[in-house]
């Protein structure tokens, strides 16, 4: 068991930043200025306050059962029977995140990247490649982490920096925004976008100081909440409000439109995809990790390896089931809305109900 | 000893496995270069009377499929030629046939763009490839009707860069993808190189498609476009902005106005010169403006957004016509520099009175409006109509300095 023990806090951020930054970096702008207009950075910062309750709810729980998986902890606090049912909802929560995951990477690479390859083909290659790489324990899931998290950071923090220079401040302008009716929706739907967090449920029993979880958990969201504030910063102060929610992507458009100095590319796209990969296998492989694990848990398993090709046709055929982009989109919505419930409330009532029963786990 | 050997035999093996295993990867998107027709320029006209009966019935049979019910558009496209595009400034007519063709230009009609290269394809043998298109020449004509179908075609596919040149022609845009300058063995790219030199020189702000969409799609501003004209020679003038209410053109400005733009937005290096008249008039001082700075202040005043506009230009001077008044003082150059104050003022005035009757804020004062002052947009404004309603009645201060800093190598 010592060996399962060594995740650092480092590395522990580094997992949860590697987990968030994922697919919905691509459309992020989109999503906050449908909310608010010019007002998207405050969103999305407003969006990320609101994940870092759900984070905060789940890390105080991680450090209070540092020796227990989500799965067995819940089963602690509100009885066998509604924790399993709790936990059933929670695994497949993840199992069709992953799934949605993979479909829109299939989307955007067959919309923008590789038009004739099937989308079947490109869902595939990256499920296999999340089933391949979630068959080790949980020490190499962390250094895969901690290995690509600088490859994801440092390109995109270029990137904004570099589209800078055709910014302009007034379209960032009123603060506020002019709509502010959408604003509240519009934090619901941000903090969606940070839901990559739950991983830190995973890896907490695995760190070898869990008390020290919650420096890795505000660190984490800070500098992802930072990274994603830039990135709808940048877009919309570059394109404007109104021209953002005319583009899908608008991040790959802003990648589209910044060029190195001196034209030495010129254009960024293809940088920028390839980061976005990184940052899509990433979190599809926590997700995937995630899934597994946990039924592992629930049924009480040893190992979880074998179960990595066992869900793969599942999630595949999850993934070809929505007809189109904007089909995917709607099911999306509904399905991270439905997963608020479960990466917020659902350790908020956990925490609670620890607190009031006076449960907490053994230390280690 | 000989484990360190054997490591080393070891990761070399690695290395070569590994590299062998790149070299097996394969692409399912994969087309050759030749299997690819490359747009390089693309025009787009409105078709004559005979256009209808030259139409194949490729996207739609006659009568039976409806098409759309849009005017029939001309467009012609450049593609360049495999092989033909000079690499390199030692590559030029190197087989001794001197001027060859380095694009080939063809044309179709459609009813609308997608339909018209729909049309194109079909006598292509190659995939028409849109990675490497540099401009969009539109003539006026078309122009003037509206070119939300071309903006949306563009918009949707992928290929597409925005940094590309849409312009607008004066007279048949067909004409710019036919026309060979001399200066470049590739006649779109000249066309592009045109514009962005102008940008380099401070003769035009810089205004890629890219950004032309964000600013018509901007509800506090319109988008503008380059409106060119062919000269002698096959050489391309820009001879003002088009500018443009929504996405119908509705006017054009001189090309000196282009400096009154510039002025505003405070847009450096500056690129233009002008005359100044000094004492009896009959002395005229050629200045060239260097450095342009700018900021624009809005408040409301009786109801009304009030904007005052503070630019100030450093110039230059460049010649004189007669030597009856020496420039050897500095109230010399203080009085050119109020000439010059008055004569930009002038402009200004002309220029934002121009689009303000045609209710285009190619400016984007209304964005202004909207990021400073947002409880009068929200209960006044809100929408890009209103603005424009507005915008033909705002009131503007200017306060223009200019500074003269040099005269050139000559004391007097």
């Amino acid at each position: 068991m010592n060996e399962q023990r060594q995740i650092t806090v480092t590395q522990a951020a580094a997992v949860t930043i590697s987990t968030i930054v994922g697919v919905s970096v691509l459309a992020l702008p989109l999503a906050a200025v449908k909310a608010a207009d010019a007002g998207a950075p405050l969103v999305t910062f407003l969006g990320m306050l609101l994940a870092f309750v759900g984070l905060f709810f789940m890390t105080r729980l991680g450090m209070r059962f540092p020796n227990d998986s989500y799965i067995e902890y819940s089963e602690i606090i509100i009885g066998k029977w509604l924790g399993r049912i709790g936990g059933l909802l929670s695994i497949a929560f993840f199992a069709v995140l992953s799934s949605l995951v993979a479909r829109e990477f299939g989307e955007v690479v067959v919309t923008a990247v590789l038009k004739n390859t099937p989308l079947e083909v490109t869902v595939l290659v990256m499920l296999l490649l999340a089933a391949f790489s979630s068959r080790r324990n949980i020490m190499t899931f962390a250094y895969i982490h901690l290995f690509y998290s600088p490859f994801i950071l440092i390109p995109a923090l270029l990137i904004v920096a570099l589209s800078l220079k055709n910014a302009e401040i007034v379209n960032v302008l009123p603060v506020m925004g002019n709509e502010i009716r959408g604003i509240p929706a519009g934090i619901i739907t941000l903090s969606t976008m940070f839901q990559g967090y739950f991983i830190m449920m995973m890896v907490i029993p695995a760190m070898c100081k869990p008390e020290r979880a919650m420096r890795s958990s505000i660190w984490a969201m800070l500098i992802t909440g930072v990274l994603y504030i830039l990135i709808v910063s940048a877009t919309v102060s570059v394109f404007g409000a109104e021209e953002t929610k005319k583009l899908l992507w608008p991040t790959l458009e802003l990648a589209k439109a910044t060029s190195l100095p001196a034209n030495v590319l010129e254009r960024l796209d293809a940088v920028f995809l390839a980061v976005w990969v990184t940052a899509v296998f990433t979190s599809l492989f926590s997700c995937y990790y995630f899934t597994i694990y946990s039924i592992s848990k629930l049924f009480r398993l040893a190992d979880h390896g074998m179960l990595s090709f066992f869900i793969l046709p599942f999630l595949f055929v999850l993934a070809m089931l929505p007809q189109s982009l904007i089909h995917l989109n709607e099911v999306n919505s509904v399905i991270s809305k439905f997963g608020l419930l479960i990466t917020i409330v659902y350790p908020g009532v956990l925490l609670i109900i620890a607190k009031l029963r006076k449960k907490r786990g053994k230390s280690k | 000893m000989s484990t360190r050997i054997s490591v080393n035999q070891n990761v070399k093996f690695m290395i070569v496995l590994l590299l062998s295993c790149s070299l097996l990867t394969g692409c399912w998107d994969r087309m050759e270069i030749e299997e690819r027709a490359v747009v390089l320029g693309i025009s787009i006209d409105t078709a004559d009377k005979d256009a209808e009966a030259r139409e194949d019935e490729i996207s739609h049979l006659r009568g039976k499929y409806p098409a759309p019910k849009q005017e029939l558009i001309q467009l012609s496209v450049q593609i360049a030629l495999p092989g033909r595009i000079p690499l390199g400034p030692g590559e030029g007519g190197g087989s001794g046939e001197g001027e060859q063709e380095t694009v080939w230009v063809l044309d179709v009609v459609g009813h609308t763009v997608d339909d018209a290269m729909m049309n194109l394809q079909q006598q292509i043998s190659g995939k028409l490839f849109f990675g490497h298109l540099r401009v969009i020449v539109v003539s006026e004509e078309f122009a003037r009707k509206g070119i939300e179908n071309l903006n949306d075609y563009l918009h949707r596919n992928a290929e597409v860069r925005r940094m590309a040149w849409l312009m607008i022609s004066k007279g048949k845009a067909k004409n710019h993808m036919q026309a060979a300058p001399k200066l470049e063995r590739v006649p779109a790219l000249y066309l592009a190189s045109t514009l962005d030199d102008a940008v380099k020189h401070g003769k035009f702000p810089s205004n890629y498609i890219g950004t032309f969409w964000s600013n018509s799609s901007k509800k506090g501003q319109e988008g503008f476009l380059p409106y060119i004209k062919i000269m002698k020679g096959d050489n391309v003038e820009i001879s003002g902005m088009a500018f443009f209410k929504g996405a119908k053109m509705v006017g054009v400005t001189k090309p000196i106005e282009i400096a009154g733009y510039l002025v505003i937005k405070g847009i450096s290096p500056a690129g233009y010169r002008g005359i100044i008249h000094i004492g009896d008039d009959s002395q005229v001082v050629t200045i060239h403006a260097t450095n342009r700075e700018s900021e624009i202040k809005v408040d409301i005043k009786n109801g009304m957004p009030h904007f005052t506009i503070t630019a100030t230009t450093e110039i230059n001077i460049e010649e004189k016509n007669s030597d009856t008044i020496p420039v050897d003082n500095s109230k010399i150059l203080e009085e050119i520099a109020r000439e010059n104050e008055r004569s930009i003022t002038e402009l200004l005035i002309g220029l934002i009175q121009k689009t303000q009757k045609k209710e285009s804020d190619i400016f984007g004062f209304g964005e202004l409006v909207r990021a400073k002052e947002p409880s009068y947009w929200k209960s006044h404004v809100k929408s890009a109509e209103q603005w424009g309603e507005i915008y033909k009645n705002v009131t503007f201060d200017y306060r223009v300095t200019s500074k003269v800093r040099r005269i050139g190598m000559k004391a007097e």
